[in-house]
């Protein structure tokens, strides 16, 4: 919700508060930790965008905890702190992976500096991650489908809402559909020969964002070398989807907001108004007024995009449905690799049948991809869904739901040794959902 | 409801001009009044022998305490001395995000002729006195409350809040006063 995510690593108290205070002033979540073991601790349960840490200190040393860290996460930037006369070390650091290095006390500006350099360098691997995804998300589902009554409930709804133009908020858990129901509402609607623009608010960083959204003239800053179009430019006519709506930051809101209001508004750089004509469909897998309470995400848009409110329902809740889905995926998966798979063993879809989907329709998607890549036959068989375990499959039926997906997440990343990147991959959720869930669920590593 | 006065504490001998001009500042940004109020003159006790400069967070922590019986809703320190963190080679200043007490340094910002002294110091001094009302640095390159690395930043920006920064001042206020 607000800026960057910054863990700062280091044994002495004033380096940590002084550190925190500065950094907590320039608008960045800052969160400390007083050892390496603290921190190894932390980020089981928050994802950083960088760590700062001190090479000196008691008990576990910065290098071990950059090591450590590492191995699990090779994406994270580390900020190795060292005091004047151990460059050597810091550069063993800079080797074995930390991102940069700096001497205490260092220059304002070069702590400045260098975390803009970190933020531009990330928000640049992020673009490239959010279009590579965009590409995807294209050929994901072919339409929404479903016989299920929540389904049949939800296609109604749509057939409601789309002709009112009326700004939608679309609620539900990861994987349910709602960038679809977004799409569908779109198409059913008077703008649907207009563009439908989307914009992931989880996926494009907080700095990117604004010209993202507004565009940008050029000159406004270093790299805007030429005039850009933003989203909201581009949408004029259409649709806008604001998905991950609940990740986006205070200053945004604001921004949102005004232009919801006046449909109103100025590139970056720019001093001409702009007026575009959209209707604005959110989503998030979040408890919004929860987060409203928090006072984190302000009231006063809450209501401006909740006008109509569309939950959509979790695989778990429209189950008859799976055969329908996992046809669809079989299809789609055996045609592009070219294998002669057509159908699904009787066994393996009463599998499919029992099992909860805590990353719905995502994780059925990926599922039958795993399981048609492995297949040796033309049906797909049981053993062919690797992430079903026999424990899963002879699961008592006192077993309330949360045990279940406490047990199936421990299961997957005891199978996969606890890296976090492969178990989100297997479960279909992110890999913040599933910190989150590590924490909810108390999970630790078996040794 | 806290009593809507600001209060300004020069540290030493510190110009008459600047703090009046200080004041102005003050009160034309956040629509308080606001009182000269001496806390304290000697700030040896935050003095660091090897680096030759004062830790602010020192200060603020005693500045805090001195005014906690001064009916006033917030307080800004001014003093001519260079300012440290320990982790950071200097500051212009320091402030109690969200909190009631900030500290602004002039000896950085003396540079160049009086009108630009003058300019400089009310800039940082709103621009301080902002993170106390829980702003934080702004992008915006003409926001007061943009973050500033050296005199050449201070002197480029304006002495106004964006918009943004009017929007979550305003809510803070309106959870301080109401």
């Amino acid at each position: 919700m607000s800026g960057t995510k910054i863990l700062i690593v280091d044994d002495e108290l004033i380096m940590r508060e002084s550190l925190a205070g500065w950094l907590e002033r320039d608008g960045h979540e800052v969160h400390k930790a007083a050892s390496g073991e603290d921190a190894l601790e932390m980020i089981k349960d928050t994802r950083y965008d960088i760590l700062l840490v001190d090479i000196k200190m008691e008990g576990m040393s910065g290098l071990e905890v950059l090591e450590i860290i590492k191995e699990d996460d090779p994406d994270i930037a580390i900020v190795m702190i060292t005091a004047y006369g151990s460059i050597s070390t810091a550069i063993e650091a800079i080797k074995n992976g930390a991102r940069e290095y700096l001497l205490k006390p260092f220059d304002p500006n070069e702590l400045g500096v260098l975390i803009e350099k970190i933020l531009r360098s990330q928000a640049q691997e992020q673009e490239n991650l959010y279009l590579r995804e965009e590409v995807k998300e294209r050929t994901r589902f072919e339409s929404m489908i479903g016989q299920s009554r929540p389904m049949q409930e939800i296609f109604h709804l749509i057939e409601d809402v789309a002709p009112t133009g009326s700004t939608t908020l679309i609620t539900g858990e990861t994987g349910t559909g709602k960038g679809l129901a977004a799409k569908a509402i779109h198409s059913q609607s008077d703008r649907c020969f207009g563009p439908f623009v989307s914009v992931n608010c989880g996926a494009i960083p907080e700095h990117l964002m604004e010209s993202e959204l507004f565009g940008y003239q050029k000159g406004a800053f270093t790299d805007a070398k030429e005039n850009k179009k933003g989203r909201l430019e581009l949408v004029h006519t259409g649709t806008l989807f604001l998905d991950e709506i609940g990740e986006i930051s205070m200053r945004m809101q604001i921004d949102l907001l005004k232009v919801l209001e006046d449909k109103v508004f100025y590139r970056v750089g720019g001093t001409q108004p702009i007026e575009a004509d959209f209707r604005v469909i959110a989503a998030t897998n979040k408890d919004i007024l929860e987060e409203v309470k928090k006072g984190v995400f302000r009231e006063d848009l809450y209501y401006r995009l909740n006008v109509i409110s569309l939950q959509m329902p979790t695989l778990r809740e429209r189950k008859e449905d799976i055969p329908l889905l996992a046809e669809l995926f079989l299809k789609r998966f055996a045609n592009e690799i070219n294998k002669p798979i057509d159908r699904i063993d009787r066994d393996a879809m009463d599998e499919m049948m029992l099992y909860e989907w805590p990353g719905n329709i995502r994780e059925l998607e990926n599922a039958i991809e795993r399981a048609v890549v492995v297949c040796k036959t033309q049906k797909i068989m049981p053993q062919d869904l690797p992430i079903f375990s026999s424990d899963a499959v002879c699961t008592p039926l006192d077993m309330s739901l949360r045990e279940m997906e406490k047990n199936h997440i421990n299961e997957v990343l005891e199978a996969n040794d606890w890296n976090i990147s492969k178990t989100a991959g297997v479960l279909g959720i992110d890999r913040s959902t599933l910190y989150k869930k590590i924490k909810l669920f108390d999970l630790e590593k078996t040794d | 409801m806290q009593n809507s006065i600001i209060a300004v504490s020069p540290i030493g001998d510190i110009d008459q001009n600047i703090i009046e001009s200080i004041r102005e500042a003050i009160s034309s940004a956040y629509g308080f009044g606001t009182v000269v109020l001496n806390a304290f003159d000697d700030i040896t006790f935050a003095h660091n022998h090897t680096r030759e400069q004062y830790h602010s967070t020192a200060i603020l922590e005693k500045l805090e305490e001195s005014i906690a019986a001064e009916n006033v809703l917030k307080v800004i320190a001014i003093t001519d001395k260079d300012l440290f963190i320990p982790i950071l080679t200097y500051v212009f200043g320091e402030a109690q995000l969200g909190g009631k007490a900030c500290i602004l340094s002039l000896h950085r910002l003396m540079e160049g002729d009086r009108p630009a002294i003058i300019c400089r110091v009310t800039k940082e001094a709103v621009h301080e006195l902002g993170h106390t009302f829980s702003l934080r640095h702004c992008k915006e390159k003409q926001c007061v409350m943009g973050y500033s690395r050296g005199t050449q930043d201070v002197d480029r920006k304006g002495s106004k809040m964006c918009r943004y920064c009017t929007v979550l001042l305003n809510d803070e206020l309106k959870k301080i006063l109401f």
